[in-house]
């Protein structure tokens, strides 16, 4: 998986693509933690992802829980395959999906 | 083929020694043979002529003229020859005169102190056919040549060389002229080639053979050199080497080479390299020690792990009105993913279907607690969607980690046949209607558990009647992987329980199912545990 990062301010977008799964979340859970700090808007952008496994919807929900207290998270651009997980999951009700 | 360095080095230097000798030598012996051959030619032309251009015409005449070999002028003509004879090293000078197929010879010199026998001087007037003095027919071809030189007052410009029996040899005549410019006679001036080519010979013998020496004797110091300033520190190092490999002690070895070159640099990077190596070896016994405790604790953790899932089949011998068998097959040592499955009273049983996120000892801990927690929370009558409620709120108060669970719980009531359950963001069950086939049974969702505080499940409710199934799964079944990366999915599950496990009791309907996949995934590496459970409500419980 590669992770592009753009940082514009208070804004974080993050555009990943391949597979986010046990092997490769630990790679942007430690994006996030070196960058989530002073981020108000965090947007993920899912064009180029593949696949999500849990242990990518347990950084995806951490995220959210941090973007709770310090601003607004958006998830764009979701394909079928990850949008049928968000559903199944119920993460589609917590999550914010454009 | 093997050879040592010493052998390499000689081998190769002699082969440029050899190569160099006889290059050297050859271009000397060529050049010299040259010279000297040009030298004598030169020699053989200009002695004829001047020899002939010494002798007084009226002199000749009388010689030749009848009475000439009792004349005063025969002896003082061959008197004065003799003398060049000698004085010249001439091998044969004589006065001829050359015909069309013979040569008569008037003057043949002879010197007793040159080793001359006086047996062989040809007499006064001799006639030689040109047939009887030829070697053969090219040497023949040559008396011709001069005859026909002789016939326009000519001698030889080039020396003629014979090489046969009676020696290697350089002639020359030149013509004695009358005033009239005509040929009245010639002198043949014979140099012996014999000398020069020995002494060619042996020039060439004699520089191969002190080449070879001085070079024998350049291999040999060459040899002893390489031997003492390379082949000895190399060899040195090499036992040291291989005395450290057989021993396989690293420990405070050390080798010392002061040659003041690379292969001193090289002995002391060996030393370093042992250093390190022994240091490396020390951190990886740690290392090594260390990993296998902790993959012992592993095995036990996975050991304990399995051992909490129910895992004797049949699980209710005593039962008759269902039948249950549920397997999981973890990726990693200890697996994220639980089924469960108990009787709540006599007439309910329930089963647990869950995912942790994530793997391995974490996954596995909040799989205990998770497990736990379910089962204690879920009570006879007691809706399960307060049950999931509870237990969500209660693991997001110990869930530093973000952890979450994706659950499936069901309680089937064995007298009415109503299946109530929950979900927490799991997966669709698939259901067996007798007669109908399996069919994915699309439900809430629900959010996961440990996700986040206060999230309201809702309990379901799906009639059973005698004969039904319920199969449910983890992801490791769906999102099982081929070497394509092509997911396993819900098309290709439904299939093979549609198409062999309609009539199959659930433990066959899980191996079943288990072999379509390895059958799908091939050689590729198991990503995630695969679970799987099914239920089937065989018969109606006397209430």
């Amino acid at each position: 998986m590669t992770i592009n990062k753009k940082l514009e301010a208070a804004k974080l977008e993050l555009l990943l693509e391949g597979r986010l799964d046990t092997t490769t979340s630990p790679m942007l859970e430690a994006e996030l933690k070196q960058s989530i700090e002073g981020v108000t808007e965090l947007v993920f952008d899912f064009e180029k992802l593949e696949y999500i496994s849990s242990a990518g919807l347990r950084i995806l929900l951490a995220a959210q829980k941090i973007m709770n207290k310090q601003g607004s998270m958006v998830v764009k651009n979701v394909n079928e395959i990850v949008a049928e997980v968000f559903e199944v999951t119920g993460f589609s009700d917590i999550l914010t999906i454009e | 083929m093997k050879l040592k360095l010493l052998p390499k080095f000689v081998l190769s230097l002699g082969v440029l020694g050899v190569a160099l000798t006889v290059t050297i030598s050859l271009f000397s012996y060529l050049s010299s043979k040259e010279y000297l051959e040009e030298m004598y030619a030169q020699r053989v032309i200009s002695g004829s002529k001047s020899v002939a251009a010494m002798l007084d015409i009226t002199d000749v005449r009388r010689i030749l003229g009848p009475g000439g070999e009792n004349s005063e002028e025969y002896r003082r003509v061959e008197a004065m020859l003799n003398t060049l004879k000698k004085d010249g090293d001439i091998t044969y000078l004589s006065l001829v005169i050359p015909d069309e197929d013979s040569v008569t010879f008037y003057i043949d010199t002879c010197v007793q102190e040159l080793g001359d026998d006086p047996a062989n001087k040809l007499a006064y007037g001799t006639n030689v056919l040109y047939t009887e003095a030829a070697y053969d027919e090219i040497d023949l071809q040559k008396y011709y040549d001069v005859w026909d030189l002789y016939a326009e007052n000519k001698g030889t410009d080039k020396p003629l060389v014979t090489d046969n029996s009676y020696g290697y040899n350089y002639t020359a005549v030149s013509p004695i002229l009358d005033e009239k410019g005509e040929a009245i006679a010639e002198i043949q001036y014979i140099l012996d080639m014999q000398k020069v080519r020995d002494h060619l010979n042996s020039f060439l013998y004699t520089m191969l053979g002190i080449s070879c020496s001085i070079i024998c004797i350049a291999l040999l110091l060459y040899m002893m050199l390489v031997k003492w300033m390379v082949l000895n520190p190399v060899e040195k190092l090499s036992r040291f080497t291989t005395e450290i490999i057989q021993s396989g002690d690293f420990k405070k070895q050390e080798i010392v080479i002061s040659t003041k070159d690379e292969i001193e640099d090289l002995g002391n990077s060996f030393n370093v390299m042992l250093k390190k190596l022994e240091t490396y070896i020390e951190n990886l016994t740690a290392v090594t020690a260390e990993k296998e405790r902790i993959g012992t604790e592993l095995n036990v953790a996975t050991h304990i792990q399995s051992s909490m899932l129910p895992c004797i089949f049949p699980a209710f011998p005593d039962r008759n009105e269902l039948d249950i068998y549920a397997t999981m097959t973890p990726a990693k040592e200890v697996g994220g993913d639980f089924y469960d499955f108990f009787m709540v009273d006599k007439r309910h049983i329930a089963i647990v279907m869950a995912d942790v996120s994530g793997k391995g000892v974490p996954a596995a801990l909040f799989m205990v607690i998770g497990k736990t927690l379910i089962k204690d929370h879920t009570k006879p009558g007691r809706d399960l969607g307060e049950v999931f409620t509870e237990v969500n709120n209660i693991l997001c108060e110990s869930n530093d980690n973000g952890m979450f669970i994706t659950a499936f719980e069901g309680v089937l009531d064995l007298v009415t046949g109503e299946f109530r359950y929950v979900n927490a963001g799991h997966e669709k069950p698939f259901i067996y209607r007798k007669g109908k086939g399996y069919e994915a049974y699309k439900i809430r969702p629900g959010f996961v558990l440990a996700g986040m505080e206060n999230i309201r499940y809702k309990e379901q409710m799906i009639q059973l009647d005698i004969g039904d199934k319920v199969f449910q799964y983890t992801d490791g079944v769906t999102e099982a992987m081929n070497k394509d990366n092509q997911l396993y999915g819900m098309d290709r599950l439904h299939h093979i329980l549609n198409q062999q496990c309609q009539t199959c009791g659930p433990e066959k309907t899980l191996e079943l199912v288990k072999a379509d996949i390895d059958a799908f995934a091939g050689d590729n590496n198991q990503s995630d545990d695969i679970t799987m459970l099914c239920l089937e409500y065989t018969k109606k419980m006397e209430g």
